[in-house]
This record gives C-alpha cells, sequence and structure tokens, in this order.
C-alpha cells in the first residue's frame, strides 16, 4: 500500500505592493488544501515579498501547485517561485547557540554587506536573519543593516565585536553587538 | 508525585483566570513543593506557574539565582502565593519563551522594576522591589495566573530559533 507523505515546497511570491496579494495567494493554497508551515512576509521598497514554507500530503506535485498559483500571480503581476524540499531540508536544525544581534550603521557606501558578512562567514557563524534599510537624505544617504546571529561555539558577542573592530575603522561605520539568546520561562 | 509535566498550548486550563488560595493547607504546601521540582527538572527554567500544571490557583514559583541574567540580583527562590503588583516602572524589551508555548519566542515589554507582595507558605506577608531579570520572570509568571501567555504581548516574533523539530 503506498504510504501518503507530507511533501514541502518554497513558495515566493514578489510584485508590486498592494492590498489583497496574502489573501489572494493563500485563497490558492487554501483551495489546495496546503499547510503554511512557515513564512516570512514583507514589504521591501514599494514590492511586497512572500516567502512560504508549505506541506501538504502526496500524491501532489510541484506542476499542480504551479497551475493553481500562476494565474493568479499573473492577475497580480506577481513573480512566483516554487521549489520542492528535500526531506532533510525540512527538519530544523536545534539551536542552542547564543543568539546576537548585530547593529551595522553609517554613510552609504558600496559593500557594507558583504565585508560584514564575509567576516562572519570567516567564523562559521550563521546568520538567522537580516534586515537592511536605506535611510537618510539624498545628500546624505544612511545605511543600516541589522542582523541576527547564531554563535558558535567558542565565540561570544565581545569576540565578534572585536572581531569586526578592524572593519568597523575601515568602513567609518558604528557596529554593535549584545546577546538576545531569548530565556524560555 | 513530585514532578509535574508543564501542560502546553492549547490546554484551555492556560488561559483560565486563577482563583485565590484561601486557605494555605496540605494541597497548597504540596502544589509549591511540586512546581518547585517541577521548575528544577526543566532545563535552564526560572519559574513555574501553578496553571503550567493543570491547577487554577494563584500560585507560583520563581528562582532565577542559578540563571547568568538574574544571579547578580535576586531575592532566591521564591514561593508565591497570592502575588499581586503593587507598582511597576521602567520598560525593557527582552527576547522571551515559554515551556508552555514551545518553538516561539518573541519580544516582550515589561516594566524593568516592580513591587511585589505575596504571602509565604508560613503565612507571612511579604513585600520587596524586584528589578531587572527577576521582575521579567515574576511579570512573566504572573501572567499565567491571569490566562495570559507571552503571545499576548509580543511586539515582534521570532520562531524555531531553539528546540523546534520539525514541522
Amino acid at each position: 500500500m503506498h504510504k501518503s507523505e507530507i511533501l514541502h515546497f518554497a513558495v515566493t511570491v514578489v510584485g508590486k505592493d498592494r492590498p489583497g496579494i496574502v489573501a489572494a495567494i493563500t485563497e490558492g493554497l487554501f483551495n489546495l488544501g496546503c499547510n503554511i508551515a512557515d513564512s516570512s512576509c514583507t514589504m521591501l521598497g514599494g514590492e511586497f515579498a512572500m516567502i512560504l514554507i508549505i506541506s501538504l500530503k502526496s500524491p501532489f506535485s510541484k506542476t499542480r501547485l504551479i497551475e493553481e498559483l500562476k494565474p493568479v500571480c499573473d492577475g497580480l503581476g506577481m513573480t512566483l517561485g516554487v521549489r520542492s524540499l528535500h526531506s532533510d531540508e525540512v527538519a530544523r536544525k536545534e539551536i542552542n547557540d547564543e543568539i546576537c544581534m548585530i547593529s551595522v550603521y553609517g554613510a552609504d557606501q558600496p559593500g557594507i554587506v558583504y565585508h560584514v558578512t564575509r567576516e562572519l562567514a570567516a567564523r562559521k557563524i550563521n546568520i538567522t536573519d537580516l534586515n537592511t534599510k536605506l535611510i537618510g537624505t539624498d545628500e546624505a544617504p544612511v545605511y543600516v543593516m541589522m542582523l541576527e546571529v547564531a554563535l558558535p561555539d567558542g565565540e561570544t558577542p565581545e569576540s565578534v565585536e572585536q572581531m569586526l573592530a578592524a572593519l568597523k575603522k575601515e568602513l567609518n561605520v558604528e557596529i554593535g553587538v549584545r546577546e538576545i539568546t531569548p530565556v524560555a520561562f | 508525585m513530585p514532578i509535574q509535566s508543564i501542560l502546553r498550548y492549547p490546554h484551555p486550563v492556560l488561559k483560565k483566570l486563577c482563583r485565590n488560595v484561601e486557605k494555605i493547607d496540605k494541597t497548597i504546601l504540596s502544589l509549591i513543593e511540586d512546581l518547585i521540582d517541577t521548575m528544577h527538572d526543566g532545563p535552564g527554567s526560572v519559574g513555574v506557574a501553578a496553571p503550567q500544571i493543570g491547577v487554577t490557583l494563584r500560585v507560583c514559583v520563581i528562582d532565577v539565582s542559578k540563571n547568568r541574567h538574574g544571579k547578580e540580583n535576586n531575592h532566591g527562590l521564591l514561593r508565591m502565593i497570592n502575588p499581586e503588583i503593587t507598582a511597576r516602572s521602567g520598560s525593557a524589551t527582552m527576547r522571551e519563551g515559554c515551556m508552555s508555548v514551545p518553538d516561539y519566542t518573541g519580544d516582550v515589554e515589561r516594566a524593568t522594576e516592580v513591587t511585589l507582595r505575596f504571602t509565604e507558605p508560613d503565612g507571612t506577608v511579604r513585600e520587596f522591589v524586584a528589578s531587572g531579570f527577576e521582575a521579567v520572570a515574576i511579570q512573566h509568571e504572573m501572567d499565567h495566573l491571569d490566562g495570559i501567555l507571552f503571545l499576548d504581548r509580543v511586539t515582534s516574533i521570532k520562531t524555531g530559533l531553539f528546540r523546534r523539530k520539525n514541522y
């Protein structure tokens, strides 16, 4: 007997923001009987970006999912992306690492994100969340980047701050690191 | 039956308003012992409220003295019967999680200083000012007595950063 298994897909939808995008997309998912297991949807500039991890019981196919969502996205003028996830991608890692917030801000210049994240990658520091925003005026644009990272064994907020000290000087930006590990009551 | 299992949302007891303890008897004393044993059993747990083990009475225990955030500033093990916060001041945000709501964490704003009054198991009424991490723990546990979960107070949510096994 064929055992029904749970399939997972990563779905992205990006396009010009307007009211009703989430309702239209999730109506399609609801009609298919999909679960939204994880999602992050936000406005970036004038665009609205949705990233969803959806799950549903087999038998099902990526084609069927696209058939349902593509006309909805076309109607809204949005771009659709669908990726099938392997079962080993679905199991979420247990993180017991310390979580840190790294704030970086200063006069806008090319390479802020790259230079900071290159240092983190070299030390095997995993980024769990990253937001950037261009603020300030046209004459004096300021770049703000907020990163949440998981520290591997041996790293501390102080060691990360120390590691980024040279970069802070070189780019002439502010870099602060503080621990935000959740406390479970 | 010392260590009790922690109820998880959506268990209905977690959203109930708890009753005041009218009389401190054997049942209440053994409830407090159970709460303490359960707290010590939970990895890194700094507090447990009675509804978390299925009892809708205004009783909770807190001990932040072994936690790195609380070890410098605490009142030791607190056995709180009918606790009340009579004054609060300041405000700070901390990322909280809860044994009754696994897999979620979120930023919650709390008072940084609270004046706390409660009855001890021996019947004496105690009142003092708690601050910092201990004050956060007190507010979190006392919310349980009113059926309030940290999810009701989250200003920004972060999911899955600890102990999430899979979807």
